[in-house]
């Protein structure tokens, strides 16, 4: 049955091994090796979209207020605590990040001080910001933990409790 | 390389020359045929006919598989329970650690610098997919991320996030792609599906319960919108804190952006081709309902 369905075949000799890729002119989509498109290529799929493999967003660095700069940061790795024979020995999986607080400029004034002021227990001498985890068996796990805690920090600190209008008091007092 | 003047080539050429093919002819090869034991005959088969000494052995008179001699047999014994129901049709993906993987690219079983697939890590040796076992695949995991270093780019089933964001950190690209059980079985073992002279199959499209997993960017999934997949990158980053490599910038950018297409199984080679391993030929179908069937 698939003889007779390919019965007007055409024969072409061509090589099985993937070393010659040819160079696509107007990537849009991503390249499959020979052209092959279906009905639910991502062309089809998707048509407006299209990949970006840069290290910045499309529209731009859009991120940067809530992001933290890790180049500012000091990272380092140690040995964690607890059990675990000869692993917990000698894999370096704590995670601790220190910044300079009084320095850290990607963090606003305001908030810099709430900060200083409810984790004091947590700047060392020098003025450093300590934060460590040690939640996970992998650094990265770890750094990521570090990370989010001092994200939460400094949306603790950006609380700002709303005033009570001038209305409100009157009516306050009213009552 | 020269291409053989006539079709069927050394084969024709034999049947022309050599005498009539009959029965008088033709003989097996040596050490084909093996003759089989004949039980109850000679003095090897026969005797007690490999039953045994006497009892229930000899007499064909043992009690059925599982029994215990009285005693509550296992299969009895353990309670049936809510999450084990239908345990043996659940898919399952077997795990690839991180770890593994970097052993097997600095032994030299995986080319980094092709696109890694599940064909590049069965020949190589690197795990065992079993299709007929209710296998879907391969699962990334994340053990080793820490010391994972290689620029990959790697298409797996299933990937945990944090695997996802160490092959991001070192400059790889990841994507999750589903296989139905047919399609994973040539994935795994092409040669001899290419043997059989039948054309590529389609790739299925994942069921109804696995769509949101290969739709969502957060996992890398292969059907899943190409711009979010950047943001989702530049997320994870984030997340991790580590910053995104500029893959555009990259010598093997051509390499690392190679995806396959979601009906296709093969880098290279398209559904209704017909490879011809013996004389290094691939097939093309021309009939119209075959290209737009192959390409639906």
């Amino acid at each position: 049955m698939a003889a007779s369905m390919l019965r007007r075949v055409s024969v072409c000799a061509s090589r099985f091994s993937l070393g010659t890729l040819r160079i696509q002119a107007g990537f849009l989509h991503g390249n499959t090796g020979n052209e092959f498109r279906s009905a639910y290529s991502l062309e089809k799929i998707y048509p407006n979209s299209s990949f970006n493999y840069g290290s910045r967003a499309v529209g731009g660095g859009q991120q940067t207020d809530s992001d933290i700069p890790v180049d500012r940061l000091t990272i380092t790795y140690c040995r964690s605590s607890g059990p675990g024979g000869q692993n917990v020995n000698k894999v370096n999986t704590k995670a601790e990040v220190r910044f300079h607080i009084q320095t850290a400029d990607w963090i606003p004034e305001d908030v810099r001080q709430k900060i200083i002021s409810q984790h004091t227990n947590r700047i060392n001498r020098s003025g450093e910001l300590i934060v460590t985890s040690e939640v996970s068996r992998y650094q990265m796990r770890n750094l990521s933990d570090c990370l989010q805690k001092i994200r939460d920090m400094i949306a603790a600190a950006s609380v700002k409790h709303k005033q009570p209008s001038q209305e409100d008091v009157a009516l306050r007092r009213y009552r | 390389m020269s291409v053989p003047k006539n079709t069927g080539g050394k084969g024709l050429d034999l049947l022309r020359n050599l005498p009539r093919i009959s029965l008088a002819n033709l003989r097996p090869n040596p050490g084909a045929k093996k003759a089989e034991k004949r039980r109850g005959r000679g003095a090897h088969g026969g005797s007690r006919s490999g039953r045994g000494h006497k009892g229930q052995r000899q007499r064909g008179n043992r009690p059925r598989l599982g029994f215990e001699g009285g005693q509550t047999p296992f299969y009895l014994v353990i309670p049936k329970y809510g999450y084990n129901e239908g345990h043996s049709r659940k898919p399952q993906y077997q795990p690839l650690s991180l770890n593994r993987l970097q052993y097997l690219i600095d032994l030299g079983r995986i080319d980094p610098t092709q696109p890694i697939d599940l064909t590049q890590l069965v020949n190589g040796r690197g795990v065992t997919v079993q299709p007929l076992k209710r296998d879907y695949g391969v699962q990334l995991v994340e053990e080793g991320a820490d010391t994972f270093c290689a620029k990959v780019n790697i298409e797996v089933q299933m990937a945990s996030e944090c695997a996802i964001a160490a092959i991001e950190k070192n400059g790889g690209i990841i994507t999750t792609g589903f296989y139905d059980p047919r399609s994973l079985s040539l994935l795994c073992k092409p040669v001899p599906f290419f043997m059989r002279g039948q054309p590529i199959p389609k790739r299925m499209l994942p069921g109804e319960d696995l769509v949101p997993y290969y739709t969502d960017s957060k996992n890398r999934g292969y059907l899943s919108d190409p711009a979010k997949i950047q943001q989702a990158r530049l997320e994870l980053a984030r997340k991790y804190g580590y910053v995104l490599p500029d893959v555009t910038k990259d010598e093997l950018f051509h390499m690392l952006t190679t995806r396959k297409d979601p009906r296709q199984i093969f880098f290279g080679l398209a559904p209704g081709w017909v490879v011809n391993m013996a004389e290094k030929k691939i097939l093309k179908p021309t009939d119209e309902k075959l290209l737009s069937y192959y390409s639906s």
